[in-house]
């Protein structure tokens, strides 16, 4: 992999091969994944992966031209910066004074661990198989994935902005099923030290055993309690569609007409919080911007979006160290740590002030209807269930929702003190159980 | 490059039940312009060796961008050494339904390589399309320009080698007219980066893309203003481009067998159609007839060969309503004691083989336009997509499209905003009773199918005309 002393090499080896004249920008990400996918209890697909992308932006003035390439080979990249070029030299410039990011301090750091470097095919499959005897000793069978990853990450320009990280991380998800009995798993982490196979165990048989003999429910406006999993996939949503500051710029976000407004409950905070004790923090953006924590709403007020390079450059906005790699920059920024902050209530605590609601553990197929009322759509999965009178009751077969998660987040009345960390769509998503009294179902499936 | 890979399958040779191994190279073109304004170029060139072996009756399979020989080599053994860690949790020896030793050259034949068009025509094309659409409301508009050229070689224990070289071209234009609480989009010639072809930039010239610039940007400008759709159920009308994206959700993922088998249960889910339902289940009514089939000219999911070495090759997957097939792997299809009909295909280099649609054709029918339309009294046209959702066995589904069209006596009217419509997959294709002819029938691509873990990227085909379906409910999303 790639070390500190060897990416500084690259870089001087890239400033030397172009003309003085052009800026550039590098990122080059290396990586190490290895997955191990399992179902019907064996192990269908394992795999290992060694990848490196190198993306080059040669920039003339306002005029930039883009290469990325997988190979450290000096004829390849020396080809490939000339056609950075090329590019460069024959496209028209945009509409806004490019300006590179200077050299910067950074005071985050990803997290990292040797174990899980060391963490071995032999390793998944040894845990795997002992998930599955525990499932299959009990009439169910297993299935799901098992990932380790080791990533090095370098951003530099010819300003003399320099920035390395590396990270490491985990990825585990299992579904058991047994007919129509299911439950759902997936945990996240940097140390596979972390990973408490036990744990897993128990926790699937809970729901799976309570997830059997689904009654069948009308559609309609019901108080839910989202499990983590749920919350940070309905968080992961309304950060694309209301979040990502070139929305905001264009007038294609609710945050447009409700900046600074407080239209959410007190208990309600939402941020891109590198700096959460949970989160595995990316330290810099993939132009080098530091990352920062940005409230997107608090203390149930809308504050403002997460901003990438391009889009601060052309609306004259404050970067928040969001640009994305590998994406056009017609698409803007992403959160890349959500983070919902944690309420005052337990789960049972929740449960038990619940007459008459629905726990949902786990959302399937989200989408977006609506962007500008971040109605979004999808299914219930993997443990469905009434709760009556405090208390978690019958399973009940799968519901579709539409739903507008400003109106579920104006209802949003308790949030648990528990926190998980869960995926999200940059970096992982931390985000507790919550309750809400406007949760809408439109209809219903046969299982 | 061959010789480099024959030694690794020279090595793995006597250590091994089957491996085969693939040299992917990949150059790919993106052009990307906002608001007349060029906003990206980006070049890129991805290649690596994959390897897959099946050894101690268990699968193994590792990757590298380093092409050295010896590299080769330890990646070799790290394939091994994980099958070995596979094969501690096997159920059965994973066996290959037979296929036939293919020594063979596939092009993708195209009129004009879109890597030797001039760039600036390109750029040019976009700038001015993408200006032509800021008129009145429309404050954003977009395009992309998108090429490939994937370069294949793939050799196997078997004897097997082959060499594909496929080219892909496409790109669309998006207009999106905004006022404060709404935005409404109108894509051209499809919905989310527009439509593609395995063929070269003749595909790109065809589209007309700036001839077709005012008029998405005017339609946007009337959604903005329009009412709501109505709710309630109702006779509708699918246009080609949104029935693309049906098919492929209702009909394209649920006859993946993998999924059907359980593979992707804990993912992207399972399948309604299992195997109990094969050849004994009505899927939809009397007129609707669905084929996989990988060898339609200019299809995105066009090319001779799968990342199996199986040929190419046309499948009924629904036969007069009556589900007849599935889409399959060698290992799958060996569960059902049939031959593969070469549905394995890999994003690249550094993933495994997964059943994957190719071309997903809904045939068509012999209804003219006006035969669609001349029975229903009150109902919608629909088409475009916005939104899409289903179950994980496929069955409850839910589409958003961009353009909504009253239907009234037989006859389009005025345009609605927001519409939905939801139903329950066998339910819905047997109230289908109306497909477009032939006229109307072209094949639609679509970039960015997404399955399994890590997650793989396929481009995929789907021929369609227009169709009508009966009693479907509908809505708007507010």
């Amino acid at each position: 992999m790639m070390e500190l002393e060897k990416g500084k090499k690259l870089i001087k080896k890239i400033k030397e091969k172009i003309r003085p004249d052009y800026d550039f920008e590098v990122i080059l990400s290396e990586e190490r994944f290895e997955l191990t996918r399992f179902a019907e209890s064996y192990i269908h697909q394992n795999v290992a992966e060694s990848n490196l992308n190198l993306t080059l932006k040669a920039i003339l003035g306002n005029r930039i031209g883009a290469v990325q390439m997988n190979s450290m080979d000096d004829a390849i990249i020396s080809k490939n910066l000339q056609k950075a070029v090329n590019i460069a030299n024959i496209t028209p410039p945009l509409d806004f004074p490019y300006r590179l990011v200077p050299p910067q301090n950074y005071t985050i750091k990803g997290k990292y661990s040797e174990d899980t470097i060391n963490f071995s095919s032999l390793d998944r499959a040894r845990l795997i198989r002992q998930i599955i005897r525990g499932m299959n000793q009990v009439g169910y069978d297993a299935a799901g994935a098992f990932s380790s990853e080791q990533i090095t990450l370098i951003v530099a320009n010819s300003q003399g902005l320099f920035a390395f990280d590396k990270g490491t991380k985990l990825d585990f998800n299992c579904v058991i099923t047994r007919g129509n009995s299911t439950a759902h798993v997936s945990f996240i982490d940097w140390d596979v030290n972390n990973f408490k196979v036990n744990k897993i165990i128990d926790e699937l048989l809970e729901t799976a055993l309570r997830n059997r003999e689904q009654v069948e429910i009308e559609p309609g406006v019901y108080t839910a309690i989202l499990s983590p999993e749920a919350t940070s996939n309905i968080l992961n949503y309304t950060g694309e569609v209301a979040f990502n500051g070139k929305s905001i710029m264009e007038g294609k976000s609710f945050v447009c007409a409700n900046r600074n407004k407080k239209i959410f409950p007190e208990i309600l905070t939402v941020a891109d919080n590198p700096l959460d004790e949970l989160t595995m923090p990316i330290p810099f953006d993939s132009v080098g911007y530091p990352r920062e924590k940005v409230y997107l709403i608090e203390k149930g007020r809308v504050k403002d979006g997460v901003y990438d390079h391009i889009t601060a450059l052309r609306y004259n906005h404050r970067c928040t160290g969001n640009t994305l790699a590998g994406e056009d920059a017609s698409y803007g920024a992403l959160p890349f740590n959500l983070v919902m902050e944690g309420g005052e209530v337990d789960l049972e605590e929740m449960i038990s002030r619940t007459k008459k609601g629905i726990f949902i553990s786990r959302l399937h197929y989200v989408n977006v209807l609506n962007p500008m009322s971040i109605q979004l759509t999808g299914m219930t999965r993997d443990g469905t269930f009434l709760v009556e009178n405090g208390k978690i009751g019958k399973a009940i077969k799968n519901m579709r929702f539409n739903t507008s998660i400003i109106d579920m987040f104006k209802a949003v009345d308790l949030i648990s003190k528990e926190r998980q960390v869960k995926a999200g769509w940059v970096g992982p998503t931390v985000a507790p159980y919550l309750r809400t009294n406007n949760f809408t179902f439109s209809s219903k499936t046969s299982f | 490059m061959k010789a480099s890979l024959k030694n690794v399958l020279d090595w793995l040779e006597t250590k091994v039940s089957y491996a085969d191994i693939r040299f992917v190279q990949q150059e790919e073109e993106r052009i990307v312009a906002e608001n007349g304004i060029l906003s990206s170029y980006k070049l890129s060139t991805d290649r690596g060796v994959g390897i897959r072996v099946l050894a101690n009756g268990a699968w193994g399979f590792a990757s590298t961008y380093d092409l050295e020989q010896e590299v080769l080599l330890e990646t070799a053994a790290k394939a091994l050494k994980i099958a070995q860690a596979s094969a501690l949790c096997k159920k059965e020896e994973i066996r290959l339904a037979p296929t036939d030793k293919q020594v063979d050259k596939y092009i993708t034949p195209i009129i004009k390589d879109p890597f030797r068009v001039n760039p600036i025509e390109k750029i040019d094309l976009l700038i001015k399309s993408t200006q032509a659409m800021l008129k009145d409301k429309v404050k954003r508009s977009e395009g992309i320009l998108n090429f490939f050229k994937t370069n294949k070689l793939f050799l196997s224990t078997e004897g097997s080698e082959i060499e594909q070289t496929i080219f892909e071209s496409g790109g669309g234009i998006s207009a999106y007219a905004i006022e404060e609480g709404d935005f409404q989009r109108r894509s051209y010639p499809s919905s989310f980066d527009g439509d593609y072809a395995t063929r070269g930039y003749e595909f790109v010239e065809e589209m007309n893309l700036l001839d077709n610039a005012e008029r998405i940007s005017e339609e946007a400008n009337q959604l903005l203003v329009a009412p709501y759709a109505p709710e309630g159920v109702v006779d509708i009308v699918l246009g080609g481009s949104q029935l693309a994206l049906q098919v492929h959700e209702s009909c394209g993922h649920p006859v993946e067998l993998d999924r059907v088998l359980g593979k992707e249960i804990s993912f992207a889910g399972g399948s309604f159609l299992t195997v109990d339902k094969l050849n004994n289940f009505v899927y939809g009514s009397l007129k609707v007839n669905i084929v996989a089939d990988a060898t339609i000219a200019g299809g995105l999911g066009t090319f001779a060969y799968d990342d199996e070495g199986v040929p190419a090759s046309k499948t009924y997957l629904v036969k007069q309503g009556k589900f007849v097939g599935y889409l399959t792997s060698r290992e799958d299809a060996f569960q059902l004691g049939i031959c593969s009909n070469g549905s394995a295909r890999a994003q690249s280099w550094n993933n495994i083989p997964l059943v994957r649609m190719t071309n997903i054709n809904l045939l068509p029918g012999d209804f003219e336009w006006e035969e669609l339309l001349g029975d229903i009294k009150k109902g919608l046209y629909l088409d475009y997509n916005k939104s899409w959702s289903i179950d994980d066995k496929r069955l409850n589904f839910q589409f958003g499209t961009e353009m909504a069209r009253e239907i009234k006596d037989g006859k389009l009217g005025k345009i609605y905003k927001n519409a939905f419509y939801q139903g329950i997959t066998p339910e819905f294709w047997k109230s289908c009773d109306g497909i477009g002819n032939k006229k109307f029938w072209r094949v639609w691509g679509i970039n960015n199918c997404g399955k399994g873990q890590p997650e793989q990227l396929m481009h995929v085909g789907h021929g369609t005309s227009p169709a009508r379906f009966r009693k479907v409910k509908v809505g708007a999303c507010r």
